[in-house]
């Protein structure tokens, strides 16, 4: 019995050693790939960005043996899966990972603001109808919400977020007068801020530097989905208690959603999308088309990639 | 005469309100059957805004959970999900029921009743644990030791997810709770029944196998139903290690999976429409394999402890 044990022991350390060992890039490997899954907004973005939005909500049309997964999830495989490849939001990178360049554009803030590196999905807000808003300060302040987020401060409270703000007009000292609300005491007032959870971060440096240049309201952020950004300003819930004064997507409004016009809602910032593949992959660099070959089957292993 | 008269008021009251509480409790089940049959029965029978009825037949036996574009397909498929749900449950089972059941015998006839009581501590401690808290760990440590074992054996695995992370964390989950009411039901097993079999002659060995463990059946089975109950309806740690396949039940230990639970979670917060309403709709065979799997273990149960007694 004991001498069972030793052994079987022993069988296990060698092979744990043999594995350690192997750190060769096998190129005939199969490539393993992540996506999130069919109602996010980041696949929505990278599926359009690559040419495959018929892919963004049908996964019949996706490789076989794809792995689905949360941001997070995809960060974390990609940790450890040396053949995987998978996409993720900018600000979620770091370097347990590695992020690959589209076209050999790195994905940086600057490239996004410079419009060279194309995957990205916009954040886009959306406000409930003035008649919808409680009281017409509540209704002014969204307004001045929605002007601070265009002002110089607007974008450094994006940009320190993680996500990429729009240009910008400028300092809010020059907006503010456009919007005598601000001049007034609002620490009485509660605004709700909600919509996507891809968001949340975003939404609320927005707010937390917006407060105290407008009266200090106070803020109430529960960020529940892409979906609810409009639901709960314009839709169904939006006289529930879970309504929204403002409410958030990290995708473009569709459908019902644009039944109210432009004049509520617009986009707030960008959000770059980032292809993540295993640090001991030797790929640097990858094409539109290549994604879109690697995501719908055509090339299954990293050879071609590899040159 | 007094005396009796206002105890058999008081006594009168009480009935009426355990009454009460219980009608609430067995109330508060009934609504939650009611909601979720109701909400979960609508895919299938109106016309989910033009998109066409989901087909009853194919949601129970389909493999693959959705053919076509999401919002706008009504082709949903769960048959997969009921048979990997089974699955990983009873191998998760196969792992944690001799362990737990070992170890509730050795804390309750062989340690020292000192160390015992510590033992005895811990694992209703670990019965505490939210089950989140099993998924972090499984994503964080238990995926990595995965991988490594899959590419050391040749495998294709996609960084650890699959079958064998969930159920080595089912089986973490349901060991703390199997030991627990297992060890109480062992130490309950009458003395004199112990000491008969060793005043027969039997071993140690013999007398904890034949007939402490048989005598103990009816609170093993006990426990055995409350932890696959609880395996069966994880949702958080299993969609953490489990790697969210779309199609096809998943045997091959080291292959992606879904459960029927981690489907339900999946996108969860960002979808609407049919997609939001067909989880309602998983909800239903949820609760309709739970309530089979118990029925079964109890029938099971008794017909066990009838040969066993």
């Amino acid at each position: 019995m004991k001498k069972l044990m030793l052994f079987l022991l022993s069988l296990t350390l060698v092979s744990t050693v043999a594995a350690c060992g192997d750190s060769n890039f096998d190129e005939t490997g199969t490539i393993n790939v992540y996506t999130r899954d069919t109602s996010s907004g980041t696949r929505d973005g990278f599926m359009s960005g690559i040419g495959f939005s018929e892919a963004a909500t049908d996964d019949s049309l996706l490789v076989s043996g794809f792995t689905t997964n949360d941001n997070a999830g995809i960060m974390n495989a990609m940790r450890s899966d040396r053949y995987g490849i998978g996409y993720v939001s900018l600000s979620s990178v770091n370097d347990t990972i590695k992020p690959l360049s589209i076209n050999d554009v790195e994905p940086t803030i600057e490239n996004v603001m410079n419009d060279i590196y194309s995957l990205k999905r916009p954040f886009n807000f959306m406000l409930r109808l003035e008649e919808d808003y409680e009281n017409e300060t509540k209704y002014l302040l969204a307004r001045a919400f929605e002007a601070f987020i265009t002002s110089e401060e607007g974008a450094d409270a994006i940009d320190d977020a993680g996500a990429i703000g729009l240009s910008s007009e400028g300092p809010f000292s020059t907006i503010v007068e456009d919007h005598p609300v601000c001049a007034l005491d609002n620490s009485d007032i509660t605004l709700n801020i909600g919509g996507s959870n891809s968001v949340t971060k975003v939404a609320e440096s927005l707010t937390a530097a917006f407060g105290p240049r407008c009266g200090n309201p106070s803020f109430v952020h529960n960020h529940t989905g892409s979906s609810d950004g409009f639901k709960r300003t314009q839709g169904d819930e939006k006289d529930s208690p879970n309504a929204l004064d403002i409410g958030f997507a990290s995708r473009d409004f569709r459908g019902e959603e644009l039944i109210n016009g432009e004049a509520f809602y617009a986009q707030a910032a960008w959000d770059a999308i980032v292809v993540i593949v295993h640090l001991d992959n030797p790929v640097q660099s990858l094409t539109l088309e290549d994604l879109k070959n690697i995501y719908g089957g055509e090339i299954q292993t990293w050879q071609s990639l590899i040159d | 005469m007094k005396n009796n008269v206002i105890m058999s008021n008081l006594d009168k009251h009480t009935q009426r309100l355990l009454l009460l509480f219980s009608l609430f409790a067995s109330s508060v089940i009934i609504l939650i059957v009611f909601f979720i049959v109701t909400r979960g029965m609508l895919p299938f029978i109106t016309d989910n805004d033009g998109l066409g009825r989901v087909s009853l037949f194919r949601f129970l036996t389909g493999t693959v959970w959705l053919r076509g574009a999401t919002f706008v397909s009504t082709a949903y498929g769960a048959g997969f999900l009921v048979i990997n749900t089974l699955y990983v449950v009873f191998l998760s089972l196969l792992i944690s029921f001799p362990i737990s059941i070992l170890s509730a015998l050795f804390i309750a006839k062989i340690c020292p009743p000192r160390i015992a009581q510590m033992f005895r501590m811990v694992v209703e401690i670990l019965t505490a644990i939210p089950s989140i808290i099993f998924g972090l760990v499984g994503a964080g440590f238990l995926l990595p030791i995965i991988y490594t074992l899959a590419t050391t054996l040749g495998y294709r695995s996609n960084a650890g997810l699959g079958v064998l992370g969930v159920v080595i964390v089912l089986a973490l989950m349901s060991i703390p709770t199997l030991t627990t009411i297992s060890e109480t039901a062992i130490r309950s097993v009458d003395r004199s029944l112990e000491e008969a079999s060793y005043a027969l002659g039997a071993t140690r060995a013999q007398t904890n196998a034949k007939v402490v463990l048989i005598s103990a059946k009816g609170g093993i089975f006990a426990a055995t139903i409350l932890a696959v109950g609880r395996a069966l309806g994880e949702a958080t740690a299993v969609s953490l290690v489990a790697g969210n396949a779309m199609s096809g039940p998943s045997f091959i230990p080291f292959d992606i999976t879904a459960t029927l639970t981690s489907m339900m979670l999946m996108g969860l917060h960002e979808t609407s429409g049919i997609d939001y309403d067909i989880r309602f709709s998983l909800g239903i065979v949820l609760l309709a394999v739970i309530f089979i799997v118990n029925v079964t273990l109890n029938f099971i149960k008794k017909r066990v402890g009838d040969f066993g007694e």
